[in-house]
């Protein structure tokens, strides 16, 4: 076996990958739906805003935090920007740099008080988030609003539209998607070919040793948080194009949602390991699970107990895989 | 000292936070009227679809605000009062001033005002707040009122105020929110009659055949799926071939539109049988029309639940809603107010009063709980008129 099929198969993606093909093809024999081109926009889509909050997130784990915030940056800037400046303009764009500035204070918020005082990120973040939505429901007021016509068309713009020979239904996959890669390779990017990079790594491991390094571990953390704010204000508005509507309390909850697929595919809960392709996975095989128990034939009453049946043999494999690198590690240590 | 003045800092944040989430959450329920506690099934009322027909009509009359029958002096002739009704003040006060819900009631309290020439007007708190709502009720009751009508933000923190009211000898009648201490709550409907009155109109787009499924928030949500049992109940009773879906009869959209609009489309995918959907949150409603519009199936596939009007408006002008069905608040107001006026004449109020609106004409006692009445004043929103509403 040579060094690379070696690293695949000692890797945690291989066997969450694995699992998510059996899963799939369970879904095929069942439906005989699965792989059919509506079916698969259909999964992309729901796919695309959850796995955007994942970056900033994975980041932020990463580091060895923890965002909880993001929901309810998201929920504020999408809330001001869609109820105050629909009557400003009509150009798209504006809404989103407005939404990723408010994102962006709150961000820096979080980043600032972590990385000065060094709180524990949760209560932080948890403290930011419920500031946000007292703000947005005390101050701003917040309730289900229309949405303008401005931000309706980039919702209802569409890369294609897949339809089903055999049952005539079609779905459009919106453009948003676009923007889902590009942050995904930004993402990789960030985390990968840059010092920064590599900072928000170091600090996970092991911050005195970090900082001895020469890495400016105050200004990483800062950066993490404010671009998972900043990320979080644009795909904000991003959700409510897609909803076409606002609906101030769409995203509540999500953050376990990101924290739970990170972790799934493979990312450090304690900081110091993860990657983008993990953080990935572990969103496809949720959203793919939350989109295919219907399919599969399984009724509402049991839907959360598969889910949380296929969330532990998901986490089992990463876990033991991760266990199993963790001890041959050590015993080279021993032997060297 | 630097960390003394943060720990402070973020002790009198999380402080505001809280307070600010409190107030939030109750804004919340007030945004969704539609997802706010009903009162529990009353199992007695199969019949009630029946009056939904009535209501109907009703629904009609009240765009236009007349009383259904009987001029307003006709109603004063049979009360025969005490002292004068137009010495009587009432004072309703709801949950938010400023929110489109309570605006469109005030204009109910208003045309009650002028129907019956009695002193009747709105008061609420410029937020949804329990406390500044307890503030409002209490300048209310000691002004020289007769009666105060309630829609509590919080109806546990409004005992001591509402009992201040009735130590006063003002009679108290509440809304949306029972109270110990009130002597009467008022409903819309019951919950099963909801249902059913969905049901007439799903039945109504599907041409009374063909396979449905019913979506709530949740199954555990209380409320929410009486009115899917009412649903149920009123297909298999009056719809012979209109069949719940056997593999899949009640699905979930956890109060989440974009949830209801993929739950929907994987139905749809799984079984092309289905042609209608009863959606019973404000999210489900939508949300499932969204699906059904992108899946082209606009004219073959039909929703109709509970809806808010500025929500559906533009997906039911396209079609891709068949009806959106709610309670308005204007009737709720009117209705509160001529109880009020009931009362205060020594009338009392119970199975089979009329409250001078079509749809509040034969009101229902809840079974579970004598002090609430229960009317069907319930509508149906379509192309024709659902810009008569704004909220």
């Amino acid at each position: 076996m040579n060094n690379k099929t070696k690293k695949i198969l000692h890797s945690s993606e291989f066997y969450v990958g694995v699992i998510i093909i059996l899963f799939c093809l369970l879904i095929q024999m069942r439906s005989g739906q699965f792989f059919t081109g509506n079916n698969l926009v259909d999964i992309i889509r729901s796919f695309t805003i959850p796995v955007m909050f994942c970056v900033g997130e994975l980041m932020v784990l990463i580091s060895g935090g923890v965002d909880c915030s993001f929901p309810a940056i998201a929920s504020l800037s999408m809330f001001v920007v869609c109820k105050y400046l629909e009557n400003v303009t009509t150009n798209p764009l504006p809404f989103f740099i407005v939404a990723a500035l408010i994102g962006l204070v709150f961000g820096i918020l979080n980043g600032v008080i972590i990385g000065k005082y060094r709180f524990p990120a949760l209560i932080v973040t948890l403290g930011t988030s419920s500031i946000c939505w007292g703000v947005m429901q005390g101050v701003f007021q917040s309730r289900e609003y229309p949405l303008c016509p401005a931000l309706l068309a980039v919702g209802k713009a569409k890369l294609l539209t897949a339809t089903n020979a055999e049952t005539g239904l079609s779905s459009d996959l919106p453009m948003i998607t676009v923007f889902m890669i590009l942050l995904l390779i930004l993402g990789w990017f960030i985390l990968n070919k840059t010092m920064l990079g590599r900072g928000i790594y170091a600090i996970g491991g092991d911050i005195i040793a970090a900082k001895r390094a020469g890495f400016n571990v105050f200004g990483t953390t800062v950066f993490i948080y404010a671009f998972s704010g900043m990320m979080a204000g644009i795909i904000g508005v991003f959700r409510a194009c897609m909803l076409q509507a606002v609906h101030p309390n769409n995203l509540e909850g999500l953050e376990m949602t990101a924290i739970a697929a990170c972790v799934l595919g493979g990312v450090s809960i304690t900081g110091g390991k993860g990657t983008v392709l993990q953080a990935c996975l572990g969103m496809a095989l949720l959203t793919i699970v939350s989109n295919s128990l219907i399919l599969l034939g399984i009724s509402t009453n049991w839907q959360n107990v598969v889910t949380g049946l296929i969330i532990i043999a998901g986490t089992a494999a990463t876990a033991i895989q991760n266990q199993r690198n963790a001890k041959k590690l050590a015993v080279k240590l021993t032997e060297s | 000292m630097k960390r003394k003045v943060i720990s402070m800092l973020l002790c009198a944040t999380m402080a505001v936070s809280m307070v600010g989430c409190g107030g939030g959450s109750d804004d919340a329920s007030a945004s969704a009227p539609a997802e706010s506690e009903a009162p529990a099934a009353d199992g007695a009322e199969a019949e009630a679809p029946a009056d939904g027909e009535a209501a109907s009509g009703g629904g009609g009359a009240l765009e236009a605000f007349t009383p259904a029958d009987g001029s307003p002096v006709a109603v004063n002739s049979i009360y025969k009062p005490a002292a004068d009704p137009s010495d009587w003040t009432i004072a309703v006060v709801v949950k938010d001033s400023s929110n489109g819900w309570f605006v469109r009631m005030e204009e109910g309290v208003k045309q009650f005002a002028s129907d019956y020439g009695i002193n009747a007007y709105q008061k609420g708190p410029v937020a949804t707040d329990a406390a500044q709502q307890v503030e409002v009720i209490e300048n209310q009751i000691n002004q020289d009122i007769d009666a105060i009508c309630v829609v509590p933000v919080d109806p546990a923190t409004c005992d001591t105020v509402l009992q201040d009211a009735k130590d006063k000898g003002i009679k108290v009648i509440c809304h949306e929110g029972s109270n110990a201490n009130c002597d009467i709550d008022l409903e819309a409907f019951s919950n099963a009659g909801y249902g059913a009155y969905i049901m007439d109109n799903l039945a109504e787009a599907m041409g009374e055949e063909g396979t449905y499924v019913t979506m709530v928030a949740h199954l555990t949500n209380a409320s929410q799926n009486e009115w899917a049992d009412g649903a149920v109940a009123r297909a298999n009773e009056a719809y012979p071939n209109m069949i719940n879906l056997e593999a899949s009869p009640r699905v979930e959209s956890e109060n989440n539109s974009e949830r209801a609009y993929e739950v929907a489309k994987e139905v749809l995918k799984t079984y092309p049988e289905v042609k209608g959907f009863v959606g019973t949150s404000s999210m489900d409603t939508p949300g499932i029309a969204r699906a059904i519009d992108e899946l082209g199936l606009n004219g073959k596939v039909f929703v109709c639940g509970t809806g808010m009007p500025n929500e559906c408006r533009e997906l039911i002008k396209s079609g891709s809603i068949h009806s959106a069905q709610l309670w308005d608040p204007a009737e709720a107001g009117y209705a509160m107010c001529v109880m009020a006026t009931m009362m205060l004449d020594g009338q009392t109020i119970g199975a089979g009063s009329d409250l001078g609106l079509a749809s509040y004409s034969d009101m229902i006692v809840n079974a579970d709980n004598s002090n609430v009445v229960e009317g069907a004043g319930w509508i149906s929103l379509k192309a024709d008129n659902v810009d008569n509403y704004n909220f």
